[in-house]
């Protein structure tokens, strides 16, 4: 791998959703939204998010996809299909690209790509191009955007 | 009529006697009655008589959630159950009782639009959705278990993402104090429908759903559920629950032990505490139902030990499938009845222990296991009240009518006397919005104060008078009650929460408006289903004419719109309910209804005009 590639995905500019187990209240308006917005049909299957549920303990956790700093999806696919978009550092999958080979989803720590088995396509979370909408309905303020500020080298 | 988007498209009905299941599609209740209590109360007027009791074979249990169930449409993770009610007193008559959660969506992403379930088992049966695949599962080894623990155990069993609704010992035992429960507080209570799943020998309906759901609109639906977020923030009904209703000892208690918010699936309000106290187990918690026992154990003092009793109330309840509004009205009248020298320490009861934690822990087991004297209590205050000397002297003032435990104030505001003594149950779960606009006074603090001038506007405009929100007589209240039952009627239907719907009025907006329309516009965006709120309504006085001759058939006539008789009369330094004027409000009702006024019952004109005959 050159070095310039590194550079260019570690330490890019990046904006990422993260989840705060605390406020969570377990209600799916998040993966709604997500799916609505993404698929045009409310299916929880498809959506980029989830939250892990116990709600005995009440303990709901949002997982999200974190666009991670060292993007091990990214370097895990093996066809080329994943791509970083420079204005929010966001990690795209290309679906015409995309086998379906589920290398990335492996790669993934925190299971936030899935597989669609009969497409053979994977997808994520594209963070909506800048404006997440599960942040912006999310009623327990649950969801946050943080940014980093790293710079894209030339 | 095109179910293809909202809509599932199917009603999944299961008889347990033969243990089989069958589909029909929805088409067929979808344009006349929507769904919720419209496909609920259809099936009871086509299939069931007036003869049939809460525990027959016969009897059907009907889960029915609606087509904005499982949508964006906020607020919208409820589902209603219609059944014979084992609680109604004298009769056990058909009735309602909602509940929220996290069920009634996953049942329309496993592909159904309702549930129902008839007939009754051999043996003690859990059911198992999951899309099109329903199985009957030997229940035998869940048999005396505990709702948290049966949910627990059937998702390790089955799946550990389904959802599930289950009854208790106390289901089991068919206490008509029983509740259906899901998670670990949302329950149909109040009309112990548990006991009907009990005595179908029904332990759980498991349910995964992996289906998508169709929307008509999904641009629309964004716009309108944005303007309803609008609208509801700032809602007073939250702080109600997760805060208090009498600040000061509530409010150190929740501060203490809250947790976080939680509540129903794609709600803004979050209206549950989960709540968790050291020592007692932790619960999500709202309204009166965390609170019903705190009053009585004042004795305590500021001690842990008074937190865990009051929490016990609260999870042993849930645990074993118990009504907790019905407890909180059975405390104030046993403890009525202790004090007149009447109720003598029924063993395991022993009242000189009420207010201690021991006390609320064998008050629930004695109801749950029937032991003892918890065996006359778990029929219910009501039908308790019958057996004994003078208990109605005691009982009527904690329960007004047909069995259901007091809830609202009808001897000082007319308009709720009205609205009780016209339906089948405790009809204030269906008409918060009324509430707030009426019985939130002007002086109140902020948020549940409306400032007069905007109540007395929002009244003139919805009701046709600002007399309708004047709690000093009842004038007008006849038109308030037509309106507000009929759209009481609309969001159980569709169904969504009443916390929020109708809006009557707003505590987000400057102006303080609400915006009434906006039911039927998220239908329109959900399914496609062109209405306006004129004929959204017109579907609501439908249902509710539908409700009214199902009471009717059972016998219901206008003598039984009617409170018990002490209410007419200063009870306790407590107000009267002027009786000729209420009368008369009630005749000012059945004409507006276009019912008979002489026995309240619907006309066949109206009926046909209606589309019902």
């Amino acid at each position: 791998m050159m070095k310039h590639e590194y550079t260019k995905v570690h330490f890019r500019r990046r904006r990422a959703l993260v989840g705060e187990g605390k406020a969570c209240s377990g209600c799916q308006t998040c993966a709604v939204v997500c799916s609505l917005v993404h698929e045009g049909e409310v299916d929880l299957m498809r959506a980029r998010l989830t939250i892990k549920s116990n709600s005995f303990a009440g303990s709901f956790i949002p997982q999200v996809c974190h666009q991670c700093a060292d993007a091990p999806c990214y370097y895990a696919c093996p066809e080329g299909a994943m791509e970083i978009e420079a204005v929010n550092g966001t990690v795209l999958i290309l679906e015409e690209k995309c086998t379906g080979c589920g290398a990335c989803a492996r790669a993934c720590p925190f299971r936030a790509i899935r597989l669609d088995e009969e497409k053979k396509k994977a997808w994520k979370c594209d963070f909506c191009g800048g404006d997440p909408q599960c942040f912006a309905w999310c009623p327990a303020n649950a969801l946050g955007v943080v940014e980093f500020g790293g710079e894209i080298p030339k | 009529m095109n179910t293809d988007y909202g809509w599932a498209g199917k009603i999944l009905r299961v008889d347990l006697t033969e243990r089989r299941y069958w589909t029909e599609p929805t088409a067929k209740y979808a344009e006349r009655f929507i769904g919720g209590i419209g496909i609920g109360y259809k099936v009871f007027w086509d299939e069931v008589g007036a003869e049939v009791g809460a525990f027959d074979a016969e009897n059907r249990l009907v889960f029915a959630p609606g087509p904005l169930t499982g949508t964006l449409a906020p607020a919208s993770g409820r589902m209603e159950l219609v059944s014979k009610s084992p609680r109604s007193y004298p009769k056990e008559t058909v009735t309602r009782s909602g509940m929220g959660g996290f069920w009634g969506p996953e049942l329309k992403y496993a592909g159904y639009d309702a549930l129902i379930v008839q007939g009754k088992s051999e043996s003690w049966v859990n059911l198992y959705i999951h899309n099109d695949g329903v199985e009957f599962r030997e229940a035998k080894d869940y048999v005396g278990q505990d709702t948290y623990t049966t949910q627990i155990n059937v998702r390790k069993e089955l799946d550990p993402k389904a959802r599930i609704v289950c009854i208790g010992p106390a289901g089991e035992r068919l206490s008509r104090l029983a509740v259906i429960l899901s998670e670990t507080s949302f329950a149909s209570g109040r009309s112990g429908f548990g006991a009907v799943m009990g005595s179908k020998k029904l332990k759980a309906v498991a349910v995964r759903g992996t289906k998508p759901l169709k929307i008509y609109d999904p641009k629309r639906l964004i716009e309108v559920s944005r303007r309803v977020r609008a609208l509801s923030a700032g809602n007073p009904m939250r702080e109600w629950t997760s805060r208090a209703l009498t600040p000061s000892d509530q409010d150190s208690f929740l501060n203490k032990y809250r947790r976080k918010n939680v509540g129903c699936f794609g709600c803004p309000m979050q209206c549950f505490a989960h709540l968790n106290v050291p020592g007692a187990g932790q619960s999500a918690a709202h309204c009166t139902n965390y609170f019903y026992y705190h009053p009585a154990t004042q004795f305590y003092g500021h001690t842990a030990e008074r937190d865990q009793a009051v929490m016990d109330g609260l999870v042993q309840s849930n645990r074993l499938g118990l009504d907790t509004y019905e407890f909180s009205r059975m405390l104030d009248f046993l403890k009525d009845l202790y004090q007149a020298g009447l109720w003598e320490s029924h063993p395991p009861l022993l009242m000189e222990k009420l207010g201690s934690r021991e006390f609320i822990n064998r008050l629930i087991e004695s109801v749950a296991y029937r032991q003892g004297i918890g065996d006359l209590l778990a029929e219910g205050v009501a039908r308790t009240a019958d057996q004994i000397k003078d208990g109605w002297e005691f009982c009527a003032k904690y329960f007004p009518a047909y069995g259901s435990a007091s809830h609202g104030v009808m001897r000082t505001h007319p308009g709720v006397a009205l609205l009780w003594a016209l339906d089948s149950r405790d009809p204030i779960i269906d008409q918060h919005a009324y509430l707030k606009l009426a019985v939130s006074h002007p002086g109140d603090p902020p948020p549940y104060g409306l400032p007069l001038d905007r109540a007395k506007l929002i009244s003139r405009k919805l009701f046709g008078s600002e007399m309708a929100i004047d709690h000093s007589n009842f004038t007008h209240k006849a038109e308030m009650t037509v309106y507000a039952q009929n759209k009481a009627a609309v969001i159980n239907l569709l169904v969504v929460c009443d916390w929020i719907y109708p809006i009557f009025s707003s505590h987000g907006t400057e102006d303080r408006l609400g915006d009434t329309s906006l039911e039927s516009r998220l239908l329109t965006a959900v399914s496609g289903y062109d209405l306006t709120e004129k004929e959204l309504d017109r579907i609501g006085e439908r249902v509710w004419n539908l409700a009214r001759a199902l009471m009717v058939r059972e016998g219901r006539t206008r003598e039984q719109d009617t409170f018990h008789e002490s209410y007419f009369r200063e009870h306790g330094g407590e107000k009267a309910i002027p009786l000729t004027d209420f009368e008369e409000a009630k005749t000012r009702y059945y004409q507006l209804r276009g019912w008979d006024e002489k026995t309240g019952w619907p006309t066949r004109q109206k009926l046909q005009e209606l589309g019902l005959l």
